[in-house]
């Protein structure tokens, strides 16, 4: 047998107060959640959305004494890391903060294919992560436990908006349905065509984009060729500022436009100017909701005004949810009593409570299944909503330049 | 009536693409550097153009007037103070070092100026222009006679004027050229200084129809490498020729294969002109 040598000795030993330390650092009584965001790239200004709403909830539930463990409180700490927009990255950044950093929890990266993809390694850690925004289900299909999302299926918000426009825009038989190739956009896009053959409209186009494409314009000519009543464009806030702006380039007109998910950020309305006039859409949230709340907010009003006060403008659903996946973790950790994921993944699962985001209650897969997503349209330059009927401010217009 | 809107698109197009080939390809072929800092001069121009418009209230074309001695000078001094010094170095250390400044020059930029998109919206916009049934955004249209203007202008320049004739010898043959009186050494800044001022200059024109961010140079190098292949490294008119042909392959590509299979058709074409004919549609073989 070989003597065992000083390296190695002292190689233990510094593992060892390597692991005290870490140990040490938690006793102190701070949670560390970690979140990977694109906060560089094509789709930083997402991240930068959903830091607005987790940083807000941080600082809330802070001064408000931190969140309840047992019998003692804690503040939390958010640590963000850089993906670069890059999915691959994201993953390897979900497993740095796990292994490396060392976080209690973990809140996913930006998206359907990125949060999917990091999933497997959350759950390979057993690590309870809430999804902020990943809505399609093909996200929560792999049978993990530990993956909770805030995200209502992409149906149920293609399917109100396919009910308006039947019913208000009879006569709308033409689809034309323009999708991103990346995780949500397609999903999304393919639940728009199953909404309308289910009520026998023509797709008489369904194309994909690849990611990063800078020009759309052979697309939108075939589009236009084909007359449709119905136009359903898919991507993220930048490919669809520069699709709506060929369109309106191209002299593309039609009844109805639909695009998902862009309209409902300020930058989009900014940037179009009138070409936004009368696009529609639908979101998972908007601040026009009310609802009372045993959480830190305690109501969306209170919520939308400590986001102004802090930020100086409203709220999107992309600043909502990320706000409330930290709430939702914090009345977990409240509920379970103490730390443990396995018992925080438990409280998870069992939750149905009512949040200033909504009703929240996860189904068998991990996806929230009680919300009720609002459809909307840009009215002369405002996000107008026109579902559901509770919270409606105005009606379909038809007819997009 | 589509194939030709769609012909007609794909040439609007590929007159940008040629003018962001157009220096890279220059720079290239003379001093044999692959300029990684293209892309991000483009950006660069844009922001330029972008703040200009927003807060001076000063057209993009005028930009394009103010860019192009400013980047000129930027691209002079750079090749003087640091790439000069591994002129001689193999191909790969010269990636390296403008791969590393462009780092540092989109990182700057993404300081400076956030990764939010911008948009460069004219206001009054400039409408669109109906020819029998194809319909031209007229900024696209400007641009693109711009952008294939300014392409011809660095062409006559080459061809007509004593700097330009110097930088065509130093291309064809450096010691040659170094023999004939030719001050090599600032050949090769004038050069890079007149890439960078290319690139500076269609960054106005791409910032009215594309959305600029700093991290949005890759994706114009990338178009700028496959349409040097496709025209051949150091031709003016081979850029062209190739910006034309990328721009309107992509344009049937998106056709008939669907738009998220036009970016492997140019990178197949791409594959082929490799294949059989590397010195590209108008290259020669010996000066790449």
């Amino acid at each position: 047998m070989r003597p065992v040598s000083i390296r190695s000795i002292a190689a233990a030993v510094l593992a060892a107060a390597g692991v005290l330390l870490a140990a040490g650092a938690a006793a102190q009584g701070v949670i560390r959640i970690g979140a990977p965001l694109p906060l560089t790239g094509p789709l930083s200004p997402e991240a930068q959305k959903l830091q607005n709403g987790m940083n807000l909830w941080a600082e809330t539930a802070n001064k408000a004494g931190g969140v309840k463990v047992g019998a003692k409180r804690m503040k939390v700490e958010i640590v963000y890391v850089d993906y670069q927009s890059n999915t691959p990255r994201a993953v390897q950044a979900t497993e740095k903060l796990i292994t490396q950093d060392k976080v209690d929890f973990l809140f996913s990266p930006f998206g359907s294919g990125a949060a999917k993809a990091a999933s497997s390694v959350s759950e390979k850690y057993e690590m309870p992560t809430i999804a902020a925004t990943a809505s399609s289900e093909q996200v929560y299909d792999q049978g993990y436990k530990y993956l909770f999302g805030v995200y209502t299926p992409n149906q149920t918000l293609t399917e109100p908006l396919a009910d308006l426009v039947q019913k208000q825009a009879a006569g709308v038989q033409r689809v034309a349905i323009l999708a991103r190739n990346d995780l949500f956009p397609l999903a999304i896009a393919q639940e728009m065509e199953k909404s309308a053959k289910k009520r026998n409209m023509n797709v008489l186009y369904f194309e994909k984009y690849a990611i990063g494409t800078l020009d759309h314009a052979s697309a939108l000519s075939q589009i236009k060729a084909l007359a449709p009543h119905w136009i359903f464009a898919t991507g993220y806030i930048n490919d669809l500022i520069l699709i709506k702006k060929q369109m309106g380039d191209l002299g593309i007109e039609a009844p109805v436009v639909t695009m998902v998910a862009g309209p409902a950020y300020k930058e989009f309305v900014s940037a179009l100017g009138k070409g936004a006039e009368n696009v529609s859409s639908a979101a998972w949230w908007h601040p026009a909701v009310r609802y009372q709340s045993k959480d830190v907010f305690g109501s969306t009003e209170n919520f939308n005004k400590l986001f102004r006060d802090k930020y100086g403008l409203d709220p999107d659903y992309g600043e909502a949810s990320s706000a409330v996946s930290g709430v939702v973790l914090q009345l977990a950790i409240e509920a379970a009593g103490t730390l443990d994921r396995k018992a925080v993944r438990e409280a998870l699962a069992k939750m149905n409570t009512m949040t200033f985001f909504g009703p929240i209650k996860f189904g068998p897969t991990g996806q929230v299944n009680s919300l009720d997503p609002p459809v909307f349209q840009v009215q002369k330059g405002k996000q107008v909503v026109i579902l559901p009927t509770a919270i409606k401010q105005g009606s379909l217009q038809l007819g997009v330049k | 009536m589509l194939s030709l809107q769609i012909f007609a698109n794909g040439l609007v197009l590929g007159g940008l693409y040629a003018c962001i080939a157009a220096g890279f390809s220059l720079v290239w072929g003379v001093l044999n550097i692959i300029n990684i800092l293209h892309g991000s001069f483009i950006v660069l121009g844009g922001y330029l153009a972008y703040y200009a418009y927003a807060k001076l209230g000063i057209h993009p074309f005028l930009s394009i007037l103010i860019a192009a001695p400013l980047f000129f000078a930027l691209g002079y001094a750079l090749q003087r103070a640091l790439i000069n010094r591994m002129i001689a170095a193999p191909v790969l250390l010269t990636l390296s070092l403008t791969f590393g400044l462009d780092l540092m020059l989109s990182n700057g930029m993404l300081f400076a100026f956030t990764a939010d998109f911008k948009k460069l919206t004219l206001d009054p916009p400039l409408g669109v222009l109906s020819l029998s049934g194809i319909v031209l955004p007229v900024d696209r249209l400007f641009a693109m006679l711009l952008a294939l203007g300014l392409t011809g202008l660095l062409y006559l320049v080459l061809s007509r004027s004593r700097i330009g004739r110097a930088i065509v010898a130093v291309r064809m043959d450096r010691e040659a050229a170094a023999l004939m009186g030719v001050n090599v050494k600032r050949i090769y800044a004038v050069t890079f200084g007149v890439g960078a001022l290319m690139a500076g200059a269609s960054g106005p024109l791409l910032a009215m129809i594309f959305p600029i961010s700093p991290l949005s140079g890759p994706a114009y190098l990338g178009k700028a490498f496959v349409i040097c292949v496709l025209g051949g490294l150091g031709s003016v008119p081979g850029a062209m020729i190739g910006g034309l042909a990328l721009g309107v392959v992509e344009s049937f590509g998106g056709l008939w294969f669907g738009p998220e299979h036009a970016v492997t058709l140019s990178f197949t074409l791409l594959i082929l002109m490799l294949l059989f004919r590397p010195t590209g549609l108008l290259g020669r073989a010996g000066y790449s």
